[in-house]
């Protein structure tokens, strides 16, 4: 019996239409597929202003929030160090985010990451844990009333610390999005858990242009 | 519990064991269905040598599947790191079918032949063309990142894919390594072309893994740690896909080119 290399037609047409079509496809798409050149994070109908908030950051210096980030794109988020899933991923994209902005971009803003857990997030851990992720990183803490008073300001939930299981540090329940404060010091995008980097990227040029 | 490992995007990983039922119960089917089959099956014809590798390609592929899909490995690879998922996709995509298809011996696939619609369809299906397409097809749908970030997050769609990868890899090596449906056409220059072929075959999702300058995937992207650079992982991933896969086909060669020079050895001279 003699073995022809006869394959169905149909079959490896359909197989090498669709190996073509992924191919081509693949090419230039971003990677969640979202429209570029639209904000992709979540607009917000009354925007955030800026809280008058004055703390410490990781060389023990006061910090006012307003003052020293005026003029800059401002990415803002509450969290704490020993958090385990929501801030380091947070902090994981937007490090990855500053690699890959133009330098331009890059110096036009600041990420603030204020402390929620004062007393276990100490200047030095702070700067530790920030440090892995991005030298330009700032890390801000103060007293729980002071982070609460800002977070009632800008009516988002305060800071909820619930008790650890098995010996563990107690968990914190915090916000879970990034403001974005444009350089007009008002907060009109956030960004909740979820956002991508392809995200961050198409948006934070938009975001700087929108607020010159 | 779970059945199944699956993605949890913003789920902190944790060391504490945990059960996954389904990877259990396939692990035992499997080994009854082998028992079985062997069991129905006279394979004296074969050396004891023989035999013996066949009984070491089957624990191995065991062993192997049950470490990639068990806890830890398999919920680091269905929800934190990426590497993870495509060292699991070598195992049950690649080299499980391999040495499961090789577990049997060649007297266990003649039933096949009492079925002529059967041969028929695996005539078709396992034809080198065929199979060379469908494995390639079923590799890149389900590494596509809007696939992967869909059925992830589900145990059903997790175990779907993990079946996709199983079928796929049984269809790309049967034509190799099966005697049913007979291919005397299929030279060993013809199948060591099909192996390198697919070795060096650069996938879409590869490229995509290794050029992106964004992580392709939102369930390791959105990974808390252990995963930490996705696009650090997503490179290693990509190089553990086509390193992986490489050396395997590059195994497969070098099995084929040995055979086939036994092969010319014993024949005899002709007058």
């Amino acid at each position: 019996m003699s073995y022809q290399i006869k394959p169905p037609l149909k079959l490896h047409s359909l197989a090498f239409a669709l190996i073509l079509f992924s191919s081509v496809s693949s090419c230039g798409i971003p990677a969640d597929g979202d429209s570029v050149g639209e904000l992709r994070g979540t607009v917000m109908e009354v925007p955030i202003l800026k809280p008058d908030l004055v703390l410490t950051d990781m060389e023990g210096r006061l910090y006012d929030l307003r003052a020293e980030t005026d003029g800059y794109l401002s990415l803002v988020f509450f969290g704490y160090t020993n958090c385990p899933d929501v801030c380091p991923v947070h902090m994981a994209t937007l490090a990855g985010v500053f690699d890959e902005l133009a330098p331009e971009v890059r110096d036009a803003m600041k990420v603030i990451f204020v402390s929620t857990d004062p007393e276990r997030d100490t200047p030095d851990r702070l700067r530790q844990w920030l440090g892995a992720y991005h030298p330009s990183f700032l890390g801000l803490r103060g007293e729980m009333a002071t982070i609460n008073s800002a977070l009632a300001e800008m009516k988002l939930p305060g800071v909820a610390v619930v008790p650890g299981q098995h010996g563990s540090g107690p968990n914190i329940g915090h916000p879970s999005a990034v403001l974005a404060f444009g350089r007009d010091g008002l907060a009109r995008v956030r960004y909740p858990f979820g956002a991508r980097r392809a995200d961050w990227v198409n948006d934070l040029p938009l975001l700087l242009s929108e607020s010159p | 519990m779970n059945w199944w490992c699956f993605a949890q995007p913003g789920t902190a990983w944790t060391w504490q064991w945990q059960p996954l039922i389904g990877v259990w119960l396939a692990i035992v089917l499997l080994v009854w269905v082998y028992r079985r089959v062997l069991s129905r099956t006279d394979d004296s014809y074969e050396s004891s040598r023989l035999r013996k590798s066949r009984r070491v390609a089957f624990a191995l592929a065991i062993v192997l599947l049950w470490a990639s899909l068990d806890w830890p490995l398999g919920p680091l690879g269905a929800s934190y790191l990426a590497s993870v998922h495509m060292v699991q996709f070598l195992v049950v995509g690649i080299a499980a079918p391999a040495l499961l298809l090789l577990a049997l011996p060649t007297a266990a696939y003649e039933p096949l032949r009492r079925y002529p619609r059967l041969i028929k369809a695996l005539s078709d299906l396992t034809h080198p063309v065929s199979a060379f397409f469908i494995f390639n097809i079923v590799m890149t749908v389900t590494h596509w990142p809007g696939v992967v970030d869909l059925l992830m997050p589900t145990q059903m769609g997790s175990f779907v894919l993990d079946i996709a990868w199983m079928l796929g890899g049984l269809i790309f090596w049967w034509p190799l390594i099966v005697p049913v449906p007979e291919r005397p056409g299929f030279h060993p220059l013809g199948k060591i072309a099909y192996l390198a072929l697919n070795a060096f075959l650069i996938r879409p999702p590869f490229a995509m893994m290794i050029f992106s300058e964004s992580p392709i995937y939102a369930i390791y992207e959105l990974a808390p740690p252990p995963a930490r650079d996705a696009l650090n992982d997503q490179q290693l991933a990509g190089a553990v896909m086509k390193i992986g896969s490489a050396w395997i086909m590059f195994a497969a060669v070098l099995v084929i080119f040995r055979h086939w020079m036994l092969a010319e050895s014993d024949r005899p001279e002709s007058a």
